[in-house]
């Protein structure tokens, strides 16, 4: 024992063993020196309750450190709203294909409008280019990048969410940080999420994103108008998607997606009102789901116009 | 003196003891040491591969029609405005016949078989479009001009199916804006105009050359040579070559 103790080699061994080990140790805790305030949860902020459990003075005062926490981090001026849904409003997406032309404005007004994270880059709509001929979603490619859209032999299938009437993603998670509307919109309760990435899994459509890093916004484009459920900026390790803009269309306004398309591609209206735009097209349009077979029953619709796509094709 | 520090705590372990604490003390202070100076590293600490910051693109953002058409019938050349008719009031158009245009020739007609001026323009009154039964149209109406031809897509304009509607879908709560015909296709040439796309998605595009197939499939080890890209699109169902007997 006596031996052991004093033995040389092992001492100067234990030594290293121990400094290997410290700097081991000190390497994996350093990412805490990078722990800033907005990481830290408040006090508040930790105890906060269900956004189904909170009173309306709880959801005042929610509301308001949230706007708090804006001006802070941004040094804006933002008014944080919760709209609630509307009576006998069910909301409905429809997107004609023949019309849709792959120019990709969708997806940059929806970033500027939902204050989606410009570093890491997330983007709610995807836009498949795919072949004419083929609904085959494996086939087809969201980087094109012509010096011109549309390109005569193919067609766009923009996607995003689509508020399934049976959505996986709320089946699979683990603390109810994901829930259905009545107006039909999934939402994501931002400070309830565990950023366990279930629903990403679950979601048929890729329609959730997942905030890796911190996300970064431009202070100059930061969206001022902003809603609990939708576009309030977010935080690292949690879950996002398409709420319809929910900030906009509670509010009778159309979402920003639909409003910058300069085809008309994209309508939106109440699906319960048969005097709609959504209504007349889910009647007398031929309709195309996508991934009908399994079984989520989306709320979003893409249709076809009587002879097909005509862009591109000679007029003689 | 290898043999030096083992000697006193084999015959005294009390002291030796105490003197193996105090040869480590060194240690215990480097470690520490080594704690401090890697929490300090900042090169060592994990940084997300994220591209820089990319701004949305304020042209890909803007809501506002692709064509701007006056809905008068008007035309303005240098400073002066003029009406369609103070000129056609005067100089009588000649009949129409397969001439070379004298004016108007910036005017370039790629409207199918609709070759004729007066299809559309009313032949006394140019202030005013004409109907099937020789009536005038309004000019800020061009809609009832486009529906005698256009029909099925009329019908789909009139309930929101086909065009633009900007503002409110909720009509208690503001007033939807429907967009007209000429306000998205150039009544002369109305093809919807190409555009250039906005850019891509930055993510990392685990693809091959060809530019084709499942990214899970390409995550494999691929086959040398390489597959070479399809011919034409209609042989793109099968990338891999597989799926032929589903």
């Amino acid at each position: 024992m006596s031996d052991k103790r004093s033995d040389r080699r092992g001492f100067l061994a234990k030594g290293f063993a121990a400094m290997a080990g410290a700097a081991a140790a000190a390497a994996a805790v350093s990412p805490l020196r990078h722990l800033t305030g907005d990481s830290i949860p408040s006090w508040e902020e930790f105890f906060q309750k269900h956004y189904k459990e909170m009173t309306p003075e709880d959801k005042q005062a929610v509301l308001e450190r949230i706007r708090r926490h804006v001006e802070e981090r941004f040094q804006a001026r933002a008014t944080v709203s919760d709209p609630p849904p509307l009576d006998g409003v069910e909301f409905v997406y429809g997107l004609n294909l023949s019309r849709c032309i792959g120019c990709r404005r969708c997806v940059h007004a929806c970033v500027k409008e939902n204050n989606s994270s410009r570093s890491p880059e997330i983007q709610y709509i995807r836009v498949l280019q795919m072949e004419k001929g083929s609904i085959d979603v494996e086939t087809s490619d969201h980087h094109y990048a012509p010096p011109q859209v549309p390109d005569p032999d193919k067609y766009y299938m923009p996607v995003q969410c689509h508020q399934c009437a049976k959505p996986p993603c709320v089946k699979v998670c683990p603390v109810e940080a994901t829930w259905q509307e009545k107006d039909g919109i999934v939402v994501i309760d931002y400070d309830w999420c565990i950023g366990c990435r279930y629903c990403e899994a679950a979601c048929p459509y890729w329609a959730r994103r997942f905030n890796f890093a911190e996300p970064t916004i431009p202070k100059d484009e930061l969206n001022p108008r902003m809603a609990y459920l939708s576009n309030r900026p977010r935080s690292k390790g949690v879950m996002e998607k398409c709420t319809y803009c929910l900030h906009r269309t509670r509010v009778g306004r159309l979402p920003a997606c639909l409003e910058v398309c300069p085809t008309g591609s994209r309508k939106f209206g109440n699906v319960l009102d048969p005097a709609s735009e959504v209504a007349f097209i889910l009647k007398h349009k031929r309709v195309y789901v996508l991934k009908e077979d399994v079984g989520t029953l989306p709320r979003f619709f893409y249709y076809f116009d009587e002879r097909g796509s005509r862009y591109g094709e000679p007029l003689s | 003196m290898e043999s030096d520090p083992r000697e006193p705590t084999a015959n005294q372990p009390a002291p030796g003891h105490v003197r193996g604490v105090a040869t480590a003390t060194p240690w215990i202070s480097a470690t520490l040491l080594v704690f401090a100076a890697v929490l300090g590293m900042g090169g060592w600490t994990y940084r997300p591969p994220a591209p820089a910051t990319v701004r949305v693109p304020a042209w890909a953002t803007d809501n506002a029609p692709v064509r701007r058409p006056r809905l008068q019938p008007t035309l303005t050349s240098g400073v002066y405005t003029y009406r369609c008719s103070d000129c056609h009031r005067i100089i009588p158009s000649p009949s129409e016949t397969d001439r070379t245009l004298t004016q108007h020739r910036e005017i370039e007609l790629r409207h199918g078989i609709n070759t004729r001026c007066f299809n559309c323009h009313h032949r006394e009154n140019r202030d005013a479009f004409v109907d099937d039964y020789g009536n005038e149209i309004p000019w800020n109406q061009p809609q009832l001009l486009c529906a005698k031809c256009h029909g099925t897509v009329y019908r789909d304009w009139q309930h929101g199916a086909h065009g633009r509607t900007n503002g409110f879908w909720d009509p208690r709560r503001g007033e939807p804006r429907r967009l007209r015909c000429i306000e998205c296709h150039d009544p002369h040439w109305p093809p919807f105009a190409p555009m250039v796309p906005a850019p891509g998605p930055a993510s990392p595009r685990p693809r091959l050359e060809a530019g084709r197939g499942h990214v899970g499939r390409e995550l494999r080890p691929a086959p040398t040579p390489l597959r070479p890209p399809p011919e034409s699109p209609r042989d793109v169902k099968r990338p891999d070559g597989k799926g032929g007997q589903q």
